[in-house]
Protein backbone atom coordinates (compact mmCIF):
# COMPACT_ATOMS: atom_id res chain seq x y z
CA UNK A 1 0.00 0.00 0.00
CA UNK A 2 2.67 2.45 1.10
CA UNK A 3 4.94 1.18 -1.66
CA UNK A 4 2.27 1.81 -4.29
CA UNK A 5 1.53 5.27 -2.87
CA UNK A 6 5.20 6.30 -2.71
CA UNK A 7 5.79 4.97 -6.22
CA UNK A 8 2.81 6.90 -7.54
CA UNK A 9 3.92 10.13 -5.81
CA UNK A 10 7.43 9.92 -7.22
CA UNK A 11 6.20 8.80 -10.66
CA UNK A 12 3.89 11.81 -10.71
CA UNK A 13 6.68 14.16 -9.63
CA UNK A 14 9.06 13.10 -12.39
CA UNK A 15 6.37 13.09 -15.06
CA UNK A 16 5.39 16.67 -14.23
CA UNK A 17 9.03 17.71 -14.32
CA UNK A 18 9.61 16.15 -17.72
CA UNK A 19 6.50 17.71 -19.18
CA UNK A 20 7.78 21.10 -18.01
CA UNK A 21 11.04 20.67 -19.86
CA UNK A 22 10.34 21.61 -23.50
CA UNK A 23 13.89 20.92 -24.71
CA UNK A 24 13.76 17.43 -23.33
CA UNK A 25 10.34 16.80 -24.93
CA UNK A 26 11.54 18.07 -28.30
CA UNK A 27 14.63 15.86 -28.30
CA UNK A 28 12.57 12.92 -27.07
CA UNK A 29 10.21 13.19 -30.01
CA UNK A 30 12.72 14.12 -32.67
CA UNK A 31 15.45 11.52 -32.01
CA UNK A 32 13.47 8.44 -33.07
CA UNK A 33 11.97 10.31 -36.01
CA UNK A 34 15.47 11.28 -37.16
CA UNK A 35 16.43 7.61 -37.22
CA UNK A 36 13.44 6.89 -39.40
CA UNK A 37 13.96 9.80 -41.76
CA UNK A 38 17.75 9.73 -42.03
CA UNK A 39 18.45 6.01 -41.83
CA UNK A 40 15.59 4.21 -43.56
CA UNK A 41 16.48 5.64 -46.99
CA UNK A 42 19.91 4.01 -46.69
CA UNK A 43 18.24 0.62 -46.39
CA UNK A 44 16.54 0.87 -49.77
CA UNK A 45 19.23 -1.13 -51.52
CA UNK A 46 19.16 -4.00 -49.07
CA UNK A 47 16.94 -6.74 -50.33
CA UNK A 48 15.19 -8.91 -47.80
CA UNK A 49 16.81 -12.21 -48.79
CA UNK A 50 20.17 -10.58 -48.09
CA UNK A 51 19.27 -10.21 -44.43
CA UNK A 52 17.77 -13.63 -44.31
CA UNK A 53 14.11 -12.85 -43.88
CA UNK A 54 11.01 -12.57 -45.95
CA UNK A 55 9.85 -9.46 -44.12
CA UNK A 56 10.39 -6.03 -45.60
CA UNK A 57 13.40 -4.05 -44.50
CA UNK A 58 11.53 -1.57 -42.34
CA UNK A 59 9.84 -4.46 -40.53
CA UNK A 60 13.32 -5.47 -39.36
CA UNK A 61 14.63 -1.99 -38.83
CA UNK A 62 11.84 -0.54 -36.71
CA UNK A 63 11.98 -3.08 -33.85
CA UNK A 64 15.70 -2.37 -33.72
CA UNK A 65 14.99 1.34 -33.28
CA UNK A 66 12.46 0.60 -30.53
CA UNK A 67 14.96 -1.58 -28.68
CA UNK A 68 17.61 1.08 -29.15
CA UNK A 69 15.29 3.71 -27.67
CA UNK A 70 14.51 1.52 -24.67
CA UNK A 71 18.20 0.84 -24.15
CA UNK A 72 19.35 4.42 -24.64
CA UNK A 73 16.63 6.08 -22.56
CA UNK A 74 17.38 3.62 -19.79
CA UNK A 75 21.12 4.22 -19.94
CA UNK A 76 20.56 7.99 -19.85
CA UNK A 77 18.53 7.73 -16.63
CA UNK A 78 21.58 8.17 -14.43
CA UNK A 79 22.36 11.63 -15.76
CA UNK A 80 19.28 12.92 -13.98
CA UNK A 81 20.43 11.10 -10.86
CA UNK A 82 23.82 12.82 -10.95
CA UNK A 83 22.11 16.17 -11.29
CA UNK A 84 19.78 15.38 -8.40
CA UNK A 85 22.68 14.25 -6.25
CA UNK A 86 24.35 17.60 -6.83
CA UNK A 87 21.13 19.51 -6.15
CA UNK A 88 20.56 17.61 -2.91
CA UNK A 89 17.28 16.12 -4.16
CA UNK A 90 18.34 12.49 -3.66
CA UNK A 91 19.45 13.28 -0.13
CA UNK A 92 16.17 15.01 0.65
CA UNK A 93 14.22 12.00 -0.58
CA UNK A 94 16.44 9.56 1.28
CA UNK A 95 15.77 11.25 4.60
CA UNK A 96 12.02 10.77 4.15
CA UNK A 97 10.46 7.44 5.12
CA UNK A 98 9.59 6.84 1.44
CA UNK A 99 10.26 3.30 0.23
CA UNK A 100 13.77 2.96 -1.23
CA UNK A 101 12.35 0.84 -4.05
CA UNK A 102 9.85 3.60 -4.85
CA UNK A 103 12.61 6.22 -4.93
CA UNK A 104 14.32 4.09 -7.58
CA UNK A 105 11.35 2.90 -9.59
CA UNK A 106 9.13 6.04 -9.56
CA UNK A 107 11.29 7.98 -12.00
CA UNK A 108 12.01 4.83 -14.03
CA UNK A 109 8.32 4.22 -14.62
CA UNK A 110 7.85 7.85 -15.50
CA UNK A 111 10.62 7.61 -18.09
CA UNK A 112 9.01 4.44 -19.39
CA UNK A 113 5.65 6.13 -19.90
CA UNK A 114 7.37 8.88 -21.89
CA UNK A 115 9.25 6.29 -23.92
CA UNK A 116 6.02 4.56 -24.92
CA UNK A 117 4.54 7.89 -25.98
CA UNK A 118 7.56 8.50 -28.23
CA UNK A 119 7.42 4.89 -29.41
CA UNK A 120 3.83 5.23 -30.56
CA UNK A 121 4.74 8.30 -32.58
CA UNK A 122 7.55 6.37 -34.25
CA UNK A 123 5.38 3.35 -34.96
CA UNK A 124 2.70 5.56 -36.46
CA UNK A 125 5.30 7.33 -38.60
CA UNK A 126 6.87 4.03 -39.64
CA UNK A 127 3.48 2.75 -40.73
CA UNK A 128 3.63 5.60 -43.23
CA UNK A 129 6.96 4.22 -44.46
CA UNK A 130 5.38 0.84 -45.03
CA UNK A 131 5.76 -0.86 -41.63
CA UNK A 132 3.09 -3.49 -41.15
CA UNK A 133 1.65 -3.31 -37.65
CA UNK A 134 1.02 -6.61 -35.92
CA UNK A 135 -1.08 -5.65 -32.90
CA UNK A 136 -0.62 -8.73 -30.74
CA UNK A 137 3.08 -8.79 -31.44
CA UNK A 138 3.27 -5.12 -30.56
CA UNK A 139 1.49 -5.73 -27.25
CA UNK A 140 4.04 -8.37 -26.21
CA UNK A 141 6.80 -6.12 -27.51
CA UNK A 142 5.67 -3.39 -25.10
CA UNK A 143 6.34 -5.77 -22.19
CA UNK A 144 9.75 -6.70 -23.60
CA UNK A 145 10.77 -3.07 -24.14
CA UNK A 146 9.52 -2.18 -20.67
CA UNK A 147 11.71 -4.88 -19.13
CA UNK A 148 14.72 -3.70 -21.10
CA UNK A 149 14.13 -0.08 -20.14
CA UNK A 150 13.72 -0.86 -16.42
CA UNK A 151 16.87 -2.98 -16.42
CA UNK A 152 19.00 -0.33 -18.12
CA UNK A 153 17.55 2.52 -16.00
CA UNK A 154 18.16 0.73 -12.74
CA UNK A 155 21.69 -0.07 -13.86
CA UNK A 156 22.33 3.52 -14.90
CA UNK A 157 20.84 5.09 -11.76
CA UNK A 158 22.77 2.75 -9.46
CA UNK A 159 26.00 3.42 -11.37
CA UNK A 160 25.36 7.15 -10.98
CA UNK A 161 24.86 6.72 -7.22
CA UNK A 162 28.08 4.75 -6.94
CA UNK A 163 30.27 7.02 -9.10
CA UNK A 164 28.64 10.26 -7.86
CA UNK A 165 30.28 12.54 -10.40
CA UNK A 166 29.37 13.27 -13.96
CA UNK A 167 32.73 12.61 -15.59
CA UNK A 168 33.28 9.06 -14.33
CA UNK A 169 29.63 8.24 -14.84
CA UNK A 170 29.62 9.51 -18.43
CA UNK A 171 32.85 7.67 -19.15
CA UNK A 172 31.41 4.36 -17.94
CA UNK A 173 28.16 4.81 -19.85
CA UNK A 174 29.86 5.83 -23.10
CA UNK A 175 32.35 3.01 -22.75
CA UNK A 176 29.52 0.50 -22.43
CA UNK A 177 27.15 2.00 -24.98
CA UNK A 178 29.13 1.43 -28.11
CA UNK A 179 30.16 -2.24 -27.77
CA UNK A 180 26.72 -3.20 -26.49
CA UNK A 181 24.95 -1.44 -29.36
CA UNK A 182 27.30 -2.69 -32.07
CA UNK A 183 27.16 -6.26 -30.81
CA UNK A 184 23.39 -6.35 -30.67
CA UNK A 185 22.59 -5.78 -34.32
CA UNK A 186 20.36 -2.90 -33.37
CA UNK A 187 20.21 -1.22 -36.75
CA UNK A 188 21.25 -4.08 -39.00
CA UNK A 189 20.92 -7.75 -38.01
CA UNK A 190 24.06 -9.33 -36.60
CA UNK A 191 23.49 -12.20 -39.05
CA UNK A 192 25.18 -9.93 -41.59
CA UNK A 193 28.38 -10.10 -39.56
CA UNK A 194 31.15 -12.72 -39.41
CA UNK A 195 30.96 -15.77 -37.17
CA UNK A 196 33.00 -14.33 -34.30
CA UNK A 197 30.61 -11.38 -34.04
CA UNK A 198 27.64 -13.69 -33.98
CA UNK A 199 29.26 -15.67 -31.16
CA UNK A 200 30.10 -12.57 -29.12
CA UNK A 201 26.57 -11.25 -29.58
CA UNK A 202 25.26 -14.20 -27.61
CA UNK A 203 26.87 -12.72 -24.50
CA UNK A 204 25.06 -9.45 -25.00
CA UNK A 205 21.63 -9.15 -23.36
CA UNK A 206 20.60 -6.42 -25.79
CA UNK A 207 21.11 -8.87 -28.67
CA UNK A 208 18.35 -11.10 -27.28
CA UNK A 209 16.04 -8.13 -26.80
CA UNK A 210 16.58 -6.99 -30.39
CA UNK A 211 16.09 -10.47 -31.84
CA UNK A 212 12.96 -10.96 -29.75
CA UNK A 213 11.64 -7.56 -30.80
CA UNK A 214 12.16 -8.41 -34.50
CA UNK A 215 10.33 -11.71 -34.17
CA UNK A 216 7.46 -10.11 -32.26
CA UNK A 217 6.90 -7.21 -34.59
CA UNK A 218 6.48 -9.60 -37.51
CA UNK A 219 4.10 -11.73 -35.48
CA UNK A 220 6.43 -14.74 -35.27
CA UNK A 221 5.51 -15.56 -31.67
CA UNK A 222 6.77 -19.12 -31.90
CA UNK A 223 10.21 -18.03 -32.93
CA UNK A 224 12.61 -19.17 -30.16
CA UNK A 225 14.02 -15.64 -30.12
CA UNK A 226 10.88 -14.54 -28.23
CA UNK A 227 11.14 -16.85 -25.25
CA UNK A 228 14.90 -16.49 -25.25
CA UNK A 229 14.55 -12.72 -24.93
CA UNK A 230 12.31 -13.08 -21.89
CA UNK A 231 14.48 -15.82 -20.43
CA UNK A 232 17.43 -13.42 -20.51
CA UNK A 233 15.69 -10.17 -19.55
CA UNK A 234 13.42 -11.30 -16.68
CA UNK A 235 16.21 -12.61 -14.43
CA UNK A 236 18.57 -9.82 -15.50
CA UNK A 237 15.97 -7.20 -14.62
CA UNK A 238 15.36 -8.82 -11.22
CA UNK A 239 19.07 -8.91 -10.42
CA UNK A 240 19.79 -5.34 -11.52
CA UNK A 241 16.76 -3.83 -9.78
CA UNK A 242 17.63 -5.67 -6.56
CA UNK A 243 21.18 -4.40 -6.76
CA UNK A 244 20.05 -0.82 -7.47
CA UNK A 245 17.57 -0.81 -4.58
CA UNK A 246 20.38 -2.11 -2.43
CA UNK A 247 22.58 0.81 -3.46
CA UNK A 248 19.90 3.24 -2.28
CA UNK A 249 19.45 1.33 0.97
CA UNK A 250 23.09 0.58 1.69
CA UNK A 251 24.04 4.19 1.52
CA UNK A 252 21.52 4.56 4.30
CA UNK A 253 22.61 2.07 7.00
CA UNK B 1 13.78 1.49 21.19
CA UNK B 2 14.08 2.49 24.79
CA UNK B 3 12.85 6.04 25.25
CA UNK B 4 15.50 8.26 26.77
CA UNK B 5 15.26 11.49 28.65
CA UNK B 6 17.10 13.14 25.80
CA UNK B 7 15.71 13.68 22.33
CA UNK B 8 19.11 12.89 20.90
CA UNK B 9 21.94 11.06 22.54
CA UNK B 10 25.08 9.59 21.07
CA UNK B 11 27.74 7.38 22.59
CA UNK B 12 31.25 7.44 21.18
CA UNK B 13 29.86 8.17 17.72
CA UNK B 14 32.65 7.75 15.16
CA UNK B 15 33.16 7.64 11.43
CA UNK B 16 36.26 6.89 9.41
CA UNK B 17 36.47 7.39 5.65
CA UNK B 18 38.98 5.68 3.43
CA UNK B 19 41.01 8.07 1.31
CA UNK B 20 43.97 7.94 -1.02
CA UNK B 21 46.26 9.04 1.80
CA UNK B 22 44.92 6.48 4.26
CA UNK B 23 41.87 6.42 6.52
CA UNK B 24 40.57 9.77 7.72
CA UNK B 25 38.82 9.88 11.06
CA UNK B 26 36.11 12.44 10.37
CA UNK B 27 34.28 11.89 13.66
CA UNK B 28 36.02 10.43 16.69
CA UNK B 29 34.02 9.50 19.71
CA UNK B 30 31.35 12.19 19.88
CA UNK B 31 29.02 12.13 22.89
CA UNK B 32 26.00 14.38 22.59
CA UNK B 33 22.94 14.91 24.73
CA UNK B 34 20.25 17.12 23.29
CA UNK B 35 17.15 17.87 25.33
CA UNK B 36 13.63 18.31 23.97
CA UNK B 37 12.78 21.77 22.71
CA UNK B 38 16.24 23.27 22.59
CA UNK B 39 18.26 24.76 19.79
CA UNK B 40 21.51 22.85 19.84
CA UNK B 41 24.50 23.91 17.79
CA UNK B 42 27.54 22.16 16.41
CA UNK B 43 30.09 24.91 15.91
CA UNK B 44 33.39 24.35 14.22
CA UNK B 45 35.52 25.05 11.18
CA UNK B 46 34.84 23.35 7.85
CA UNK B 47 35.96 19.75 7.90
CA UNK B 48 35.57 19.47 11.68
CA UNK B 49 33.10 16.59 11.32
CA UNK B 50 29.87 18.51 11.87
CA UNK B 51 28.19 17.47 8.65
CA UNK B 52 29.34 13.86 8.98
CA UNK B 53 27.90 13.73 12.50
CA UNK B 54 24.61 15.15 11.26
CA UNK B 55 24.47 12.77 8.31
CA UNK B 56 24.85 9.81 10.66
CA UNK B 57 22.09 11.13 12.92
CA UNK B 58 19.74 11.58 9.95
CA UNK B 59 20.30 8.00 8.65
CA UNK B 60 22.05 9.25 5.50
CA UNK B 61 25.37 7.69 6.44
CA UNK B 62 25.90 4.39 8.23
CA UNK B 63 27.25 4.87 11.74
CA UNK B 64 30.92 3.93 11.80
CA UNK B 65 31.25 3.06 15.47
CA UNK B 66 29.40 3.89 18.66
CA UNK B 67 25.65 4.45 18.78
CA UNK B 68 23.03 7.14 18.47
CA UNK B 69 19.43 7.52 19.53
CA UNK B 70 17.17 10.08 17.88
CA UNK B 71 13.60 10.76 19.02
CA UNK B 72 13.74 7.59 21.09
CA UNK B 73 14.92 5.26 18.32
CA UNK B 74 18.28 3.67 17.72
CA UNK B 75 19.55 5.07 14.44
CA UNK B 76 21.25 1.87 13.25
CA UNK B 77 18.50 -0.51 14.20
CA UNK B 78 15.42 1.57 13.41
CA UNK B 79 16.38 4.06 10.69
CA UNK B 80 12.84 4.05 9.33
CA UNK B 81 11.37 5.11 12.69
CA UNK B 82 14.01 7.81 12.99
CA UNK B 83 13.14 9.12 9.51
CA UNK B 84 9.47 9.35 10.44
CA UNK B 85 10.33 11.63 13.34
CA UNK B 86 12.87 14.01 11.89
CA UNK B 87 13.15 16.75 9.33
CA UNK B 88 16.40 17.57 7.59
CA UNK B 89 17.54 20.64 5.70
CA UNK B 90 20.83 19.95 3.96
CA UNK B 91 23.33 22.55 2.81
CA UNK B 92 21.98 22.10 -0.69
CA UNK B 93 18.29 22.21 0.17
CA UNK B 94 17.21 19.95 -2.63
CA UNK B 95 13.86 21.41 -3.69
CA UNK B 96 12.63 20.58 -7.20
CA UNK B 97 13.51 23.55 -9.39
CA UNK B 98 10.82 22.93 -11.98
CA UNK B 99 8.05 22.56 -9.42
CA UNK B 100 6.39 25.35 -7.45
CA UNK B 101 7.01 25.80 -3.76
CA UNK B 102 3.53 24.49 -3.02
CA UNK B 103 4.03 21.38 -5.17
CA UNK B 104 7.30 20.71 -3.40
CA UNK B 105 5.67 21.04 0.00
CA UNK B 106 2.71 18.85 -0.96
CA UNK B 107 4.94 16.06 -2.25
CA UNK B 108 7.22 16.24 0.77
CA UNK B 109 4.29 16.10 3.18
CA UNK B 110 2.70 13.21 1.33
CA UNK B 111 5.93 11.21 1.34
CA UNK B 112 5.64 11.40 5.12
CA UNK B 113 2.14 9.96 4.87
CA UNK B 114 0.07 13.12 5.33
CA UNK B 115 -3.10 13.52 3.27
CA UNK B 116 -3.86 16.39 0.91
CA UNK B 117 -6.67 17.52 3.19
CA UNK B 118 -4.28 17.76 6.13
CA UNK B 119 -1.56 19.39 4.12
CA UNK B 120 -3.44 22.18 2.34
CA UNK B 121 -4.20 24.30 5.42
CA UNK B 122 -0.86 23.38 6.98
CA UNK B 123 1.06 24.62 3.95
CA UNK B 124 -0.88 27.89 3.93
CA UNK B 125 -0.03 28.36 7.58
CA UNK B 126 3.60 27.48 7.02
CA UNK B 127 3.84 29.86 4.08
CA UNK B 128 2.42 32.58 6.32
CA UNK B 129 4.90 31.88 9.12
CA UNK B 130 7.95 31.72 6.84
CA UNK B 131 6.88 34.62 4.59
CA UNK B 132 6.50 32.40 1.57
CA UNK B 133 2.91 33.27 0.68
CA UNK B 134 3.75 35.72 -2.08
CA UNK B 135 5.52 33.13 -4.20
CA UNK B 136 4.40 29.63 -3.14
CA UNK B 137 2.84 29.15 -6.56
CA UNK B 138 5.88 30.20 -8.50
CA UNK B 139 8.49 27.73 -9.73
CA UNK B 140 11.41 27.34 -7.35
CA UNK B 141 14.02 28.26 -9.95
CA UNK B 142 12.71 31.84 -9.87
CA UNK B 143 13.32 32.17 -6.10
CA UNK B 144 16.02 34.35 -4.57
CA UNK B 145 18.56 32.83 -2.17
CA UNK B 146 16.65 33.85 0.92
CA UNK B 147 13.34 32.65 -0.49
CA UNK B 148 14.85 29.29 -1.38
CA UNK B 149 16.33 28.84 2.07
CA UNK B 150 12.98 29.56 3.70
CA UNK B 151 11.35 27.02 1.40
CA UNK B 152 14.07 24.52 2.35
CA UNK B 153 13.18 25.04 6.00
CA UNK B 154 9.49 24.70 5.19
CA UNK B 155 10.25 21.38 3.45
CA UNK B 156 12.06 20.26 6.58
CA UNK B 157 9.08 20.94 8.85
CA UNK B 158 5.98 20.43 6.69
CA UNK B 159 5.41 17.01 8.29
CA UNK B 160 5.76 18.48 11.79
CA UNK B 161 8.80 16.49 12.91
CA UNK B 162 9.88 16.21 16.54
CA UNK B 163 13.46 17.00 15.61
CA UNK B 164 14.71 19.32 12.89
CA UNK B 165 18.29 19.05 11.61
CA UNK B 166 19.75 22.00 9.72
CA UNK B 167 23.13 21.86 8.04
CA UNK B 168 24.61 25.37 7.76
CA UNK B 169 21.14 26.91 7.50
CA UNK B 170 22.19 30.50 6.82
CA UNK B 171 25.25 30.07 4.61
CA UNK B 172 24.95 32.41 1.67
CA UNK B 173 22.21 34.54 3.21
CA UNK B 174 22.52 38.27 3.72
CA UNK B 175 22.40 39.57 7.32
CA UNK B 176 18.74 40.54 7.13
CA UNK B 177 17.64 37.14 5.81
CA UNK B 178 19.84 35.47 8.37
CA UNK B 179 18.27 37.36 11.26
CA UNK B 180 14.81 36.60 9.89
CA UNK B 181 15.55 32.89 9.67
CA UNK B 182 16.84 32.90 13.26
CA UNK B 183 13.55 34.43 14.30
CA UNK B 184 11.62 31.65 12.51
CA UNK B 185 13.75 28.96 14.13
CA UNK B 186 13.21 30.41 17.61
CA UNK B 187 9.47 30.47 16.99
CA UNK B 188 9.66 26.82 15.92
CA UNK B 189 11.55 25.91 19.08
CA UNK B 190 9.00 27.75 21.19
CA UNK B 191 6.35 25.47 19.72
CA UNK B 192 8.27 22.43 20.95
CA UNK B 193 10.51 21.36 18.07
CA UNK B 194 14.03 20.28 18.94
CA UNK B 195 16.49 21.90 16.56
CA UNK B 196 20.02 20.75 15.84
CA UNK B 197 22.13 22.85 13.54
CA UNK B 198 25.69 23.02 12.32
CA UNK B 199 27.32 26.35 11.73
CA UNK B 200 30.69 27.91 11.31
CA UNK B 201 29.32 31.36 12.10
CA UNK B 202 30.27 32.47 15.61
CA UNK B 203 27.44 34.92 15.80
CA UNK B 204 24.89 32.34 14.78
CA UNK B 205 26.04 29.93 17.46
CA UNK B 206 26.13 32.70 20.04
CA UNK B 207 22.81 34.36 19.34
CA UNK B 208 20.67 31.45 18.25
CA UNK B 209 21.77 28.34 20.14
CA UNK B 210 20.55 27.47 23.61
CA UNK B 211 23.43 25.07 23.95
CA UNK B 212 26.31 24.11 21.74
CA UNK B 213 29.38 22.02 21.33
CA UNK B 214 32.53 23.23 19.65
CA UNK B 215 33.86 20.56 17.33
CA UNK B 216 37.37 20.36 15.96
CA UNK B 217 39.09 17.49 14.13
CA UNK B 218 36.16 15.18 14.78
CA UNK B 219 36.07 15.69 18.53
CA UNK B 220 34.01 17.77 20.91
CA UNK B 221 36.29 20.41 22.30
CA UNK B 222 33.90 21.96 24.79
CA UNK B 223 30.19 21.99 25.54
CA UNK B 224 27.79 24.39 27.22
CA UNK B 225 25.53 27.39 26.79
CA UNK B 226 27.11 30.26 24.86
CA UNK B 227 27.17 32.32 28.05
CA UNK B 228 28.81 29.55 30.09
CA UNK B 229 31.44 28.97 27.49
CA UNK B 230 32.30 32.64 27.31
CA UNK B 231 32.35 32.94 31.08
CA UNK B 232 34.82 30.08 31.22
CA UNK B 233 37.23 32.21 29.25
CA UNK B 234 37.09 34.32 32.40
CA UNK B 235 37.41 38.00 32.05
CA UNK B 236 37.87 40.28 29.10
CA UNK B 237 40.10 40.00 26.10
CA UNK B 238 42.53 42.77 25.19
CA UNK B 239 44.26 42.89 21.86
CA UNK B 240 47.32 45.11 21.66
CA UNK B 241 48.77 45.85 18.26
CA UNK B 242 52.39 46.97 18.50
CA UNK B 243 54.18 49.24 16.10
CA UNK B 244 56.27 47.34 13.64
CA UNK B 245 59.79 46.72 14.96
CA UNK B 246 58.69 47.89 18.40
CA UNK B 247 59.24 44.47 19.85
CA UNK B 248 61.81 42.26 18.16
CA UNK B 249 62.77 40.04 21.08
CA UNK B 250 59.42 39.21 22.71
CA UNK B 251 60.23 41.65 25.49
CA UNK B 252 56.68 42.99 25.75
CA UNK B 253 55.21 39.57 26.31
CA UNK B 254 57.63 38.74 29.10
CA UNK B 255 56.97 42.14 30.59
CA UNK B 256 53.18 41.92 30.65
CA UNK B 257 53.11 38.29 31.69
CA UNK B 258 54.43 39.35 35.09
CA UNK B 259 51.43 41.52 35.84
CA UNK B 260 49.20 39.76 38.40
CA UNK B 261 45.89 40.62 36.70
CA UNK B 262 46.97 39.09 33.36
CA UNK B 263 45.60 35.58 33.28
CA UNK B 264 46.80 34.56 29.91
CA UNK B 265 48.80 36.07 27.14
CA UNK B 266 49.69 34.98 23.64
CA UNK B 267 51.48 36.65 20.78
CA UNK B 268 51.06 36.33 17.04
CA UNK B 269 52.88 38.65 14.66
CA UNK B 270 52.72 42.15 16.00
CA UNK B 271 49.65 41.39 18.10
CA UNK B 272 49.41 40.49 21.77
CA UNK B 273 46.26 38.88 23.06
CA UNK B 274 45.61 39.04 26.80
CA UNK B 275 42.87 37.80 29.04
CA UNK B 276 42.39 39.93 32.12
CA UNK B 277 39.88 40.04 34.93
CA UNK B 278 38.78 43.61 34.46
CA UNK B 279 39.57 45.01 31.09
CA UNK B 280 38.77 48.65 31.65
CA UNK B 281 41.01 48.78 34.73
CA UNK B 282 43.83 46.90 33.01
CA UNK B 283 43.99 49.07 29.90
CA UNK B 284 45.66 52.17 31.41
CA UNK B 285 48.04 50.04 33.43
CA UNK B 286 49.15 48.03 30.40
CA UNK B 287 49.61 51.18 28.38
CA UNK B 288 51.72 52.72 31.16
CA UNK B 289 54.06 49.71 31.30
CA UNK B 290 54.56 49.60 27.56
CA UNK B 291 55.10 53.34 27.43
CA UNK B 292 57.68 53.20 30.22
CA UNK B 293 59.64 50.58 28.32
CA UNK B 294 59.31 52.60 25.11
CA UNK B 295 57.46 49.88 23.25
CA UNK B 296 55.36 51.57 20.57
CA UNK B 297 51.68 50.75 20.59
CA UNK B 298 49.54 51.26 17.52
CA UNK B 299 46.20 50.29 19.05
CA UNK B 300 44.55 48.63 22.00
CA UNK B 301 41.18 46.92 21.86
CA UNK B 302 39.07 45.73 24.70
CA UNK B 303 36.40 43.16 24.00
CA UNK B 304 34.03 40.90 25.82
CA UNK B 305 35.04 37.30 25.17
CA UNK B 306 33.46 35.74 22.10
CA UNK B 307 33.03 32.11 21.15
CA UNK B 308 36.10 32.63 19.01
CA UNK B 309 38.06 33.27 22.20
CA UNK B 310 36.66 30.02 23.54
CA UNK B 311 37.74 28.21 20.39
CA UNK B 312 41.15 29.87 20.50
CA UNK B 313 41.61 28.90 24.14
CA UNK B 314 40.77 25.27 23.42
CA UNK B 315 42.52 24.72 20.12
CA UNK B 316 45.17 27.39 19.90
CA UNK B 317 43.70 28.53 16.59
CA UNK B 318 41.14 31.14 15.70
CA UNK B 319 37.93 29.96 14.08
CA UNK B 320 38.17 32.93 11.76
CA UNK B 321 41.61 31.86 10.54
CA UNK B 322 40.86 28.22 9.87
CA UNK B 323 41.11 27.28 6.23
CA UNK B 324 37.73 27.09 4.53
CA UNK B 325 38.75 23.84 2.85
CA UNK B 326 39.59 21.79 5.91
CA UNK B 327 39.54 18.01 5.76
CA UNK B 328 38.76 17.09 2.19
CA UNK B 329 36.90 13.83 2.85
CA UNK B 330 34.01 15.52 4.54
CA UNK B 331 33.56 18.00 1.73
CA UNK B 332 33.70 15.47 -1.07
CA UNK B 333 31.45 13.25 0.93
CA UNK B 334 28.68 15.84 1.21
CA UNK B 335 27.28 14.82 -2.13
CA UNK B 336 27.09 11.15 -1.18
Amino acid sequence: MKLARDTWLLFHRYTIQMLRNPVWLFVGFSTPLLYLVLFTPLLKHFSSPQIGSSASVIDLFLPGILALLAFASGMAGGFGTIFELQEGVIERLRVTPASRFAILIGPVLSGMLMMFVFDSVVVAAAAGFGFTINWIGLAVLVVLLGLLMITMSAFSVATALVTKDISSFAAIMNGLNLPILLLAGVLLPITLGPAWMRVLAHFNPLYYAVEGARALSTGAYHNPAVWQAFAVLVPLCAVVVTWATGVFRRAVA
Amino acid sequence: MTPTAHTISTRELSKTFPSRTGPVEAVRGVNLQVGAGEIFGLLGPNGAGKTTTMRMLTTLLPIGAGSATVAGFDVSRHPQRVRENIGYVSQLGGADQLATGRENLLLQGRLYGASLAELRPRIDELAEILDLSAFTDRRVKTYSGGQRRRLDVALGIVHQPKVLFLDEPTTGLDPQNRADLWEHLRALRDRGTTIVLTTHYLEEADVLCDRLVIVDHGRIVIEGTPRDLKRRVAGDAIVITLREDADTDGRSMALLEREPYVREISASGDQLRLYVEDGSAALPQLLRILDRERIGVRSMNLSEPTLDDVFLRQTGRSLRDTEPAGDQPEESEVAA
